[in-house]
């Protein structure tokens, strides 16, 4: 018996072009439907995150005899870890998909393609969300205090989102540039991890030598997490860290903007970076 | 519907891979290219497609320029990549529907192509359960859901067993006779060239080397061949062979082989004339030519060969 069975039939053809919001919500429940099926994207960075605000953190508190409030502190500072290894793993996805999925077929579809950037962008910002939820709620189920002051929270999800973008552009751009998922691996602990321990993560950058506390200034992780500290705990002190100013909106406002620079150019890169790529 | 004017490609490695071809499909045509790997037969489908982008020259797919308007060009054409190109993890609807979606087709049209396609029962499995074949016949469903105008088949069926080829060769025939579809594909096999194709574009590195229909190619070589083994180089019993008038300038020499159209004389003259000329001939035969002899003769290799 013959498995194809006749030839179908073909309507007159004609010409359709889907809008921007449609594809992109296509393209961005691919990628959801994707990751749910890849238990490695959705849980493998939360488990560092979660060993450290919820184990180390309150064992540094007791070994160094610090207050509580060290542990809500690195709590927070887990979220600097979270957003990285989270956007990374989702970049593996992009390797995956050039390497034995369906990029080819998504390349020949009729939309700009620095949709498929966005698509995926979608979804990390979900899956992100998603995990720093889980992250706080089990620091608040393990009785870490936070102090949320009402609409300060709202620089806390602002910081979120940009690092999230920012970083998603750099996972996109490395992925578009290695060939090979095992270089790409190779790579995160450089870019994805490193910078955590110098943006005042565990403690604050004045306390590393000068020249770091230099670095760290211009780390837009450092930005976010003393935007996540002001808007979670009301601990301004990673702003002054910075900025040295007296007003801490004024200070929350700067590194806003500074955090708000580097997702727009990071994922515009990422954007430049896949096109120029997918097409030889 | 597609017309290609001096199109070329240089990598930035350098290579060559297409060499400024020129060609112009008509409405309803299937075209191949046909040739080995390496001739420039998927670089040509990738510049088409705008996966590649063209050093210089032009290409149209139904009045779209491929390089200016890629969105308009895309949006009339689909494509079949010659490696699977699919979401294993997703079940075979779900690849349907995400092709419908981004090309704005409506879905029932999943279900009559599924059923056409004999993948009805196998729809709602992930992919990655799925046989080479099988999943050979979703893509092909996929690339037709958006109803292209033009079609891009890239080696279709490459890897495929024996049996599914033809099948799938029966539905690119099908496919053909409705007569409003457009369909290049790239092929190594001569006999699906033969079978499917109005005409046929032989490709040797990076070039055009010949293009007609399949007949025309093969009328080239006269009704007939003589095929000569030889005992050494053939090369030196070709020449004898036109000193002597046997042979004109479309016999040719491969290895031991000579081969000698018969454009304007009879087989058995012919073979009269050789046993004269006392070669040191230890086979011959006579046979219709192929598209393989035209190849042979444009390239100077055989395209089982070469591939």
């Amino acid at each position: 018996m013959s498995v194809v069975s006749h030839a179908p039939t073909l309507v007159s053809p004609r010409k359709r072009r889907p809008s921007r919001t449609q594809s992109l919500r296509t393209l961005a429940g691919r990628r959801l439907a994707l990751t749910a099926r890849t238990p490695r994207e959705l849980v493998v960075p939360l488990l560092t995150p979660v060993l450290f605000a919820l184990v180390i953190a309150p064992a540094l508190k007791t070994a160094l005899h610090t207050s509580a409030a060290y542990e809500s502190y690195v709590a927070i500072g887990t979220v600097g870890l979270l957003v990285p290894l989270n956007t990374f793993f989702l970049g593996l996805g992009v390797i995956v998909d050039r390497e034995s999925g369906a990029q080819r077929e998504l390349l020949a579809a009729p939309v700009p393609r620095g949709l498929l950037v966005l698509g995926n962008l979608v979804v990390a910002l979900a899956v992100t969300g998603l995990q720093i939820a889980t992250l706080v709620g089990f620091a608040v189920a393990r009785r870490i205090h936070f102090a949320v002051h009402g609409p300060h929270v709202l620089w806390f999800l602002a910081a979120v989102v940009l690092l999230t973008v920012a970083m998603y552009g750099a996972a996109e751009t490395l992925a578009a540039r290695i060939p090979r998922q095992e270089e790409y691996i190779a790579r995160i602990p450089a870019i994805a991890i490193a910078p955590w321990f110098l943006a005042g993560s565990l403690f604050a950058i004045t306390a590393m030598p000068v020249g770091l506390t230099w670095i760290a200034r211009f780390l837009p992780l450092t930005h976010a997490l003393a935007l996540m500290r002001y808007g979670l705990n009301g601990d301004s002190s990673g702003l002054h860290a910075i900025w040295r100013m007296g007003h801490a909106d004024d200070m929350a406002a700067l590194s806003l903007l500074v955090l708000a620079g580097s997702a727009l150019l990071l994922i515009r890169v990422a954007i430049r970076v896949f096109s120029r790529s997918a097409t030889a | 519907m597609i017309e290609v004017d001096h199109l070329r490609k240089v990598y930035p490695d350098g290579v060559e891979a297409v060499r400024g071809v020129s060609f112009t499909v008509e409405p309803g045509e299937v075209f191949a290219l046909l040739g080995p790997n390496g001739a420039g037969k998927s670089t040509t489908i990738g510049m088409l497609t705008t996966t590649v982008m063209p050093t210089s020259g032009s290409a149209r797919l139904a009045g779209h320029d491929v390089a200016t308007d890629p969105l308009a060009a895309r949006s009339v054409s689909s494509v079949v990549f010659q490696e699977p190109v699919v979401d294993r993890p997703l079940t075979g609807r779900r690849n349907l529907e995400l092709h419908a979606s981004l090309w704005q087709t409506p879905r029932p049209r999943i279900a009559e192509l599924a059923t056409a396609f004999g993948l009805e029962d196998m729809l709602d499995r992930p992919v990655e359960s799925y046989s080479g074949g099988q999943r050979r016949r979703l893509e092909i469903a996929r690339a037709l859901l958006s109803e292209p105008q033009v079609l891009f088949l890239d080696e279709p069926t490459v890897g495929l067993d024996s049996r599914i080829r033809h099948e799938l060769l029966d539905v690119i025939a099908g496919l053909r006779n409705r007569g409003n579809l457009t369909l290049l594909l790239t092929t190594h096999y001569l006999d699906e060239a033969e079978q499917l194709c109005d005409r046929v574009a032989i490709m040797h590195r990076g070039e055009i080397v010949a293009l007609d229909t399949p007949g025309a190619l093969r009328a080239s070589l006269g009704d007939e061949i003589v095929e000569l083994r030889v005992d050494g180089d053939g090369e030196s019993v070709l020449t004898r062979l036109r000193e002597h008038g046997v042979a004109d300038a479309t016999a040719f020499a491969v290895g031991s082989t000579v081969t000698v159209p018969l454009v304007d004389r009879g087989a058995a003259t012919t073979l009269a004339e050789i046993e004269v000329l006392e070669l040191p001939v230890t086979g011959v035969s006579t046979r219709r030519p192929t598209l393989d002899d035209v190849y042979l003769r444009l390239t100077g290799g055989r395209l089982a060969e070469a591939a």
